[in-house]
């Protein structure tokens, strides 16, 4: 199976420096984990420099599509990915001028299923699985078929750590490519946002009294008043390691 | 009959001779794995100095064990050199044999004085070979001394005399197998011979000259990436190894030790021994890495980290120095320590706990907290501080370092200013063109990262002009000082302490007149400002300027305790029993002062992060300020 992974450099929020994006991070590190042929594409206009992280967090080959700037990446990438099974690329760019459009427009270009935030992958029978991420915590099983595009979820899997000597090591391949001009940029005056209504009138006060107090029956949680310091931290600690907050 | 003693005495030293020179060969072979290293032949010719001066200092800490080493080192040598005059070169002079004598009782006085001490050993003491020892060597001295006396007296004895000559020579040569087998065996009296050649060439041969306590740079464009294996380490420093005597003194100083953190830096030596010998030598007698078994799967061709190291061993160092300050053998823990973190970090990439997440705030914003570079000032905004603009001129620029972003630490930042206005200091600042020094990435393994931020601040610095820089972080100090001059920066630095001591000391900074004494109060040395720096009178001068006495702790000054922050420690956070700025709270404590003044953003974190009831910490440039007229 060939698997592509689409990169490309997130603009640091407090330097505004390129750096790897944290959700193209993860689709690197999840197509790792996938049994087949992994290849590290990019197009776009940024120079070396700005992709050194993947290479010091585990990409070794980065083929880089060389456009100029301002200029629509999804031709180029559509002709080069053809013949890949499976294209993965990070949900969203970390930064900068990225629509989120790509991975569906690409999808489109390819012919290829297109399953959106996924955080795992996996194969049953002759069909791929993807466990997708959905707001608070939803999760739903996607199915498809390949070829298929997947835009990853930045909590679908950890890069290794950042290595100088894996820097050292990996290369960037450059290859020049067009790419038609972009289409201009359409400014529209914002619609007035409807105002947000709270769920419930209570106060924070009382919905923490709700949550803590031991009145009725129904109570969330222990209030510890008895014992010495260390036994009520036991109590915290215990609690902390039934939910798996700590892993010691 | 004294005729024939005489002999197999000749006999016995040279198959001695030639036991020892096998065993020396068989060891430098294991040494041979390593890398080739530039040493100087004369340090040969340095070593009675080394040994006379230089480890002095360090054994005269303990003068009853010194005491007992001059008697049974200096006795043993003297009875080798003796014999091998004597009955190596077959002269048989009676009053050589009489100085064999007085040197056997000499050494037989020095090893009754160790094995007493071997009754009550300290639990840093390794035992196994090593307890037996002072036995084994009271065997060699009573043999030389009867085979001596006999020979001296020989004639006159009958039947008598030679059982007691055959009883000699069983104690002679098995207290010599002690020595001759000991360096090729991996048994004590190894640190003997190795111990010397350490001494000759010593990894660090500059700290006998001087302070030396700078990290040394790789050379990452010829491809070094720190030690993954035994073969990675150079030479002298696989001999450096060989020299420990397991005394333990690193450990007993080791803050991460006594906070029941994996690590014990006399088992990490002795890890690097196990591993260079391949696990031939006799198993290790001492204590463990706290919370792990004492014994090591050596793998031979295998990274050491991983198989004979564990990670969190190597990262819960805080490199404060304190083993290397106490160590006789002149062994540097830290250097190997950081040698085996840059592999793990360089090449693998593995930091853990929030160690990786600083590197990567450094390399993305040249911040270790990922802060803004143009915030770093905005503490001083009222404080009329000038920014220095590349080709003005300055006496002093202030480095503020980290601390900057730090809200309390801030408060001690804008103390200093104002002591050093009141001074009438011209003191300007870099403002957003000041990045961090690197200190922490160094320390974490990042030498890459390291290197990059010094190249870049000394670049940044070359533009600017002023005489000295000034700065309360002994870690920037450090650094700059000692670290940057390797990649061409050099600059007068000055750590805080020591310009408010020169400041007071010339009556610049003008005091209250009254005559109310403060309340004493403790002092906590930075590790960075004292032991790599040897600045421990600085800041105690600074406190009696203004009158405040100081009730030293019990671990003070070259013992000081470390708060923990040193070498990225704080950041990678390995787990033990408990935490070491809580253990230095205690030493506070002890004093009973209620107050405690550090001279270090880092200490001041680390120590105002103790939980519960605490002593006050008070940055020494604050205590001047409340001071002021
Ligand atoms: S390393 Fe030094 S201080 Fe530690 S046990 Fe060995 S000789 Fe003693
Ligand atoms: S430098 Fe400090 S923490 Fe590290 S091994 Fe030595 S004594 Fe322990």
């Amino acid at each position: 199976m060939k698997i592509a992974v689409l990169i490309a450099p997130a603009v640091h929020p407090v330097s505004g420096r390129p750096c790897a994006g944290e959700a193209d991070l993860a689709a690197l590190a999840l197509a790792q984990r996938l049994p087949g042929q992994v290849e590290v594409w990019y197009a776009g206009a940024a120079d070396d420099a700005a992709l050194a992280d993947y290479l010091a967090r585990g990409a070794d080959n980065i083929h880089s599509l060389s456009l100029r700037p301002d200029s629509d990446v999804l031709a180029a990438l559509g002709s080069a990915l053809q013949g890949f099974d499976m294209v993965l690329c990070g949900a969203r760019s970390g930064g900068g001028d990225g629509s989120g459009l790509l991975p569906y427009q690409l999808a489109e270009q390819l012919g290829a299923a297109l399953l959106p935030d996924v955080l795992d992958l996996s194969k049953s029978d002759r069909q791929w699985r993807a466990l997708q991420a959905l707001p608070k915590g939803v999760r739903r099983t996607l199915q498809a078929s390949l070829p298929l595009v997947a835009s990853v979820n930045p909590r679908a899997a950890t890069a290794p750590g950042w290595s100088y000597a894996r820097l050292q090591q990996g290369k960037i391949q450059r290859k020049a490519a067009t790419g038609a001009a972009l289409a201009p940029v359409v400014l529209e005056p914002a619609r007035r946002a409807r105002a947000l209504v709270a769920a419930s009138k209570v106060s924070g006060h009382a919905r923490m009294q709700g949550a803590i107090a031991g009145g009725d029956a129904k109570a969330a949680g222990v209030v510890v008043k008895q014992g010495d310091s260390v036994e009520k931290a036991q109590v915290v600690l215990d609690y902390l390691r039934q939910h798996q907050l700590v892993d010691f | 009959m004294s005729f024939s003693l005489a002999h197999a005495l000749t006999g016995l030293f040279w198959l001695g001779a030639l036991l020892l020179l096998g065993g020396l060969a068989r060891r430098a072979s294991l040494w041979q794995q390593g890398r080739s290293a530039s040493v100087s032949w004369l340090g040969l010719l340095a070593m009675p100095k080394r040994y006379f001066v230089d480890i002095h200092h360090v054994v005269a800490r303990e003068p009853a064990v010194a005491r007992a080493h001059v008697a049974a080192a200096g006795g043993g040598v003297a009875i080798l050199l003796l014999s091998a005059l004597n009955y190596g070169l077959m002269l048989y002079q009676g009053w050589l044999d009489v100085l064999l004598v007085l040197m056997a009782a000499v050494m037989l006085l020095g090893a009754r004085m160790m094995q007493a001490r071997r009754l009550q050993a300290p639990p840093r003491l390794s035992q196994g070979r090593w307890q037996v020892l002072p036995a084994r060597l009271r065997l060699f001295a009573l043999g030389s001394l009867l085979a001596a006396a006999l020979l001296f007296a020989g004639p006159q004895m009958g039947m008598a005399g030679q059982l007691i000559a055959v009883v000699a020579l069983l104690m002679l040569a098995l207290g010599g197998a002690e020595l001759a087998l000991g360096i090729g065996l991996g048994w004590p009296m190894k640190h003997a011979v190795a111990g010397l050649l350490h001494l000759a060439f010593h990894p660090r041969a500059e700290r006998f000259a001087a302070k030396s306590s700078d990290l040394k740079p790789l050379n990452l464009a010829a491809g070094e990436l720190g030690v993954a294996k035994v073969e990675d380490f150079a030479w002298n420093r696989l001999l450096s190894f060989d020299a420990c005597v397991q005394c333990g003194k690193c450990e007993a100083a080791c803050p991460a030790y006594a906070a029941g953190q994996p690590l014990n830096p006399k088992k990490l030596i002795q890890d690097m021994v196990a591993a260079q010998s391949r696990g031939t030598d006799p198993a290790y007698a001492g204590n463990p890495h706290p919370g792990r078994e004492a014994a090591v799967l050596v793998k031979p061709g295998e990274d050491i980290v991983g198989s004979v190291l564990a990670a969190k061993t190597l990262w819960s160092c805080t490199t404060c120095r304190a083993c290397v300050e106490n160590c006789p053998m002149l062994i540097e823990h830290v250097d190997t320590v950081v040698n085996l973190r840059r592999h793990v970090t360089l090449s693998r990439g593995e930091v853990p706990g929030k160690g990786s997440e600083a590197l990567a705030n450094l390399r993305n914003t040249d911040t270790v907290g990922g802060y803004p570079l143009a915030v770093r000032y905005h503490w001083a905004i009222d404080l009329d501080l000038p920014v220095l603009q590349p080709g003005e001129k300055t006496e002093w620029l202030l480095l503020a370092g980290e601390g900057a972003f730090d809200m309390r630490y801030q408060r001690a930042l804008r103390a200093l200013v104002k002591v050093l206005k009141a001074a009438g200091v011209k003191v300007a600042v870099l403002g957003a063109a000041e990045r961090d020094c690197g200190d922490v990435a160094r320390r974490l393994g990042d030498e890459a990262g390291f290197q990059r931020l010094a190249q870049a601040n000394i670049a940044t610095l070359a533009q600017y002009r002023f005489d000295r820089i000034v700065t309360p972080d002994p870690h920037v100090f450090h650094c700059l000082a000692n670290e940057y001059p390797a990649f061409g920066g050099q600059f007068e630095v000055w750590h805080h302490s020591k310009l408010l001591e020169h400041l007071l000391a010339r009556r610049a900074i003008p005091l209250k007149a009254d005559a109310t004494p403060l309340p004493p109060l403790t002092f906590h040395d930075p590790c960075y400002l004292g032991r790599y720096n040897d600045g421990f009178n600085a800041p105690r001068n600074v406190l009696k300027g203004i009158g405040i006495k100081v009730v030293d702790m019990q671990r003070s000054g070259r013992d000081a305790r470390c708060c923990g922050w040193g070498g990225g420690a704080a950041f990678t956070d390995i787990p033990g029993q408990r935490r070491i700025p809580d253990m230095r709270m205690d030493d506070i404590r002890e004093t009973g002062t209620g107050r405690v003044a550090v001279a270090c953003p880092n200490c001041t974190a680390m120590l105002e992060g103790v939980v519960g009831e605490r002593a006050d910490v008070i940055e020494l440039a604050e205590l001047v300020a409340e001071r002021l007229a």
